[in-house]
């Protein structure tokens, strides 16, 4: 084996598979197209829309910042890779009032996103449709959706039902201030703050609470690309 | 093996000595360094370990508990990149630079250059480090250095193993061992996948899904392409020289290496199983991954039989000692390579704590414990002096080999049972969340054993650095040895 024959042997084998399993499947994905729907099929008429912008995207860079991909993954795999779908409200709402939205991930799912957050374990649930369940816990405690968030991201372990939830306190997105007037209307109700204190979420937890409400699955998805059909 | 020049012994033996001198400041740099990152990494793997059981965990010192400089999630990231590139990235150049001088018999005149872009290569970490602790990680696994530290550590990347590929090529001597085939591989595969890999996730305009497609690649081929092939180059090289015997066969290192460049760069996307993207992609993924088990076999079939052949130094010798567990451990990472990667093992450990098992095991079980053979070597040449302790030495290997063992039987038995109750979708979710929790405290212990290993470790290394070593003819071996080796011992100051 000379010199030569092995930066040709090397270009060959490395070059290969990076142009075929890293550049041509990015350059292809890049030009996803809008899907529309189909009126004879869908019974309405436009194009699918999933746009995400300002504060909902800040969010996503804090759920990366904090890690919450190591435990929480984001993809709901088709039957044949896993049973998510299956999973209490996972996958999308089965009762919703227009009919059953569960379907497995696709590629408008992450819309906005530099990077989809597939996540590396699920110590937690998934969090694909995390948005639907957080307002169906809010209406059963009566609370605001983003006020459930909130109160979750600051002590995850003060509910009696995840007493063992091993989901950290992310203490670090709210600060303590003094109140003034009436008081801000996001401050948490928790009982180790000071008299004439509240504890208000930060921008970041604000940003956070935003994308984390946008993860949902409760939309009608185009015929063309629902495979649960 | 190393003896195919036209020299005679003295002249050789000059120019050794001439190499040595010449990287001694660069290697004891990367080396000393790279044991405190690794030190630190390990202490940010504890924390967050602690915290994956124990959120609000009772013994913990109040700052570590509360501050958000070690929130879980900012934790595991810092220890895996400090693990990578504070440790990891620094160790393997101070071997590949030292290796690829020795074989080629070349003493270093650029060592100037290499330290000064060894000292950038630090202040990068530093800052990456910071960043992540401070919350501006970028949230891309393996990549969570805030993104202005990428380019400056490809820059110093190139200054450092540039000199080596010049070495290379102006050698005289035509032959060319398997070991340099290895590291002139991982030099050259080192920045084709860090760059293309930060140019696609941070730099061009992709589809979400695909930037994570490229993520997980990164992390494939980084340890296929980087990490193992460096620490194979060095087990070829140091496994004849200490024991004294050629390589057992020497076409089936050649077959091994070509066998990791073919099927290396196919794997990682199947950790994007069930994603919608081409469907090709993560059965290629899972493929590689199963195929890897060949180039694994061949390399530890191989340093383990030419170990085999030389009983006389095999207990004595704390490289090969090292060598052997690296090599070990390299056969069973193909092993779990494959139960992971069937189609149902993948289904129930794709998001299970069985990837940091994998992780774990490639990194610390195989590169760095043949990267701590090649120190134990390579230092006391370099320094002139002995180690001081060879009990110190059998501290660090007991407490490494039983702490990695530990982490990865944790991790991949508990991470089996974590995707079956994942699995079972009509089970309430707190089975599958709590069901990892004995293996994940588990872990932590062990973390604790690799914690003091690797801080006697540093010590050690340290004291060698401040030139404290010995002064002998006789190496540090882990017993008192009757006979002397016919070879000469292993840490033979003046051996070759
Ligand atoms: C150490 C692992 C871990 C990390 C890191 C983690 N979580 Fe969790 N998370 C869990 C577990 C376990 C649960 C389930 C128990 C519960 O509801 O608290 C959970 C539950 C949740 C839930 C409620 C989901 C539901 O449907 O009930 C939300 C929302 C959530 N996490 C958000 C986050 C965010 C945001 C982050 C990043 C700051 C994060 N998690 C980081 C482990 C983790």
């Amino acid at each position: 084996m000379t010199f030569k024959h092995f930066i040709l042997g090397l270009s060959i084998t490395f070059a290969l598979p990076w142009f075929f399993v890293i550049a041509v499947p990015y350059a292809k994905m890049s030009q996803t197209q809008a899907v529309s729907f189909v009126e004879d099929i869908d019974e309405q008429t436009g194009v699918y829309t999933t746009k995400r912008a300002g504060r909902v995207l800040d969010g996503a860079k804090v759920y990366g910042a904090e890690g919450c991909y190591l435990c929480h993954s984001q993809l709901v795999r088709p039957t044949y890779a896993g049973s998510d779908v299956w999973r209490l409200d996972w996958a999308g709402d089965a009762n919703h009032p227009d009919g059953d939205t569960r379907r497995e991930t696709n590629v408008y799912d992450y819309a906005g996103e530099r990077f989809a957050q597939i996540g590396l374990t699920r110590t937690g649930p998934d969090l694909s449709n995390v948005g639907v369940r957080i307002r169906k816990y809010a209406k059963e405690a009566e609370i605001s959706p983003e006020e459930w968030a909130y109160m979750h991201l600051y002590n995850p372990r003060h509910k009696l039902t995840t007493s063992w939830s091993v989901c950290p306190s992310s203490t670090q997105l709210f600060r303590t201030c003094d109140v003034q007037g009436q008081g801000s209307l996001e401050a948490l109700s928790v009982d180790s703050i000071k008299d004439g204190e509240q504890l208000i979420p930060k921008e970041s937890a604000r940003a956070l609470v935003s994308y984390l409400l946008s993860l949902k699955k409760d939309n009608k998805v185009p015929a063309s690309i629902d495979y649960s059909r | 093996m190393a003896t195919d020049t036209n020299l005679s012994n003295e002249q050789d033996a000059i120019i050794r000595a001439e190499v040595d001198r010449s990287l001694r400041h660069p290697v004891m740099f990367f080396f000393t360094s790279g044991a405190v990152w690794l030190a630190i990494s390990i202490f940010f793997g504890m924390i967050a370990s602690i915290k994956q059981h124990d959120p609000d965990f009772g013994l913990l010192p109040d700052f570590f508990k509360d501050s958000s400089l070690f929130a879980v999630g900012r934790a595991y990231a810092a220890h895996m990149n400090v693990l990578l590139y504070g440790w990891g990235a620094q160790a393997a150049f101070g071997v590949m630079i030292w290796l690829m001088a020795r074989l080629t018999r070349q003493p270093s005149r650029n060592s100037g250059v290499i330290l000064t872009a060894g000292h950038l290569w630090n202040l990068a970490i530093a800052v990456g480090l910071i960043g992540i602790c401070t919350g501006k990680g970028t949230g891309v696994s393996w990549m969570e250095f805030p993104t202005c530290v990428w380019p400056v550590l490809l820059l110093s990347y190139v200054l450092i193993a540039v000199w080596s590929l010049v070495q290379f090529q102006v050698r005289d001597g035509s032959r060319t061992f398997i070991s340099q085939w290895y590291l002139m591989a991982a030099m050259l595969w080192f920045p084709w996948v860090f760059l293309s890999s930060h140019l696609f996730v941070f730099v061009f305009e992709g589809h979400p899904l695909m930037t994570a497609g490229v993520n997980a690649w990164f992390k494939a081929t980084l340890v296929f392409l980087f990490f193992i092939p460096v620490a194979v180059g060095a087990a070829y090289y140091l496994t004849p020289k200490v024991t004294g015997r050629a390589i057992y066969s020497y076409k089936l290192a050649i077959f091994g290496f070509w066998a990791l460049a073919v099927i290396g760069p196919w794997a990682g996307m199947q950790k994007l199983a069930g994603a919608p993207i081409p469907h090709f992609l993560p059965y290629m993924g899972m493929v590689a991954m199963i195929l890897f088990m060949i180039p694994a076999i061949t390399v530890g079939v191989n340093i383990l039989v030419t170990m085999k052949k030389a009983p006389e130094v095999l207990p004595y010798s704390p490289t090969l000692r090292f060598v052997a567990a690296g090599s070990i451990l390299l056969v069973v990472l193909g092993a779990i390579g494959i139960a992971l990667n069937t189609p149902n093992g993948l289904r129930e450990t794709q998001f299970s704590i069985a990837g940091y098992g994998y992780e774990i095991l490639a990194i610390y079980g195989v590169f760095s414990m043949i990267i701590f053979g090649a120190i134990y070597f390579i230092v006391p040449r370099i320094t002139v002096r002995e180690w001081l302790s060879s009990r110190f030495i059998n501290w660090h290997f007991w407490l490494s080999v039983y702490g990695v063992v530990t982490i990865v039987f944790c991790s991949i038995f508990g991470g089996f049972l974590q995707g079956e109750a994942q699995e079972a979708f009509d089970k309430p979710w707190m089975d599958a969340a709590t069901r990892g929790y004995a293996y994940t405290l588990g872990t932590t212990i062990a973390w604790h054993f690799i914690f003091v290993s690797n801080l006697v470790f540093l010590l050690h290394l340290l004291l060698m650095w401040m030139r404290l070593g010995r002064r002998s003819q006789h190496p540090t071996l882990l017993h008192s040895h009757h006979a002397e080796s016919p070879h000469g011992g292993e840490g033979f100051v003046d051996n070759a």
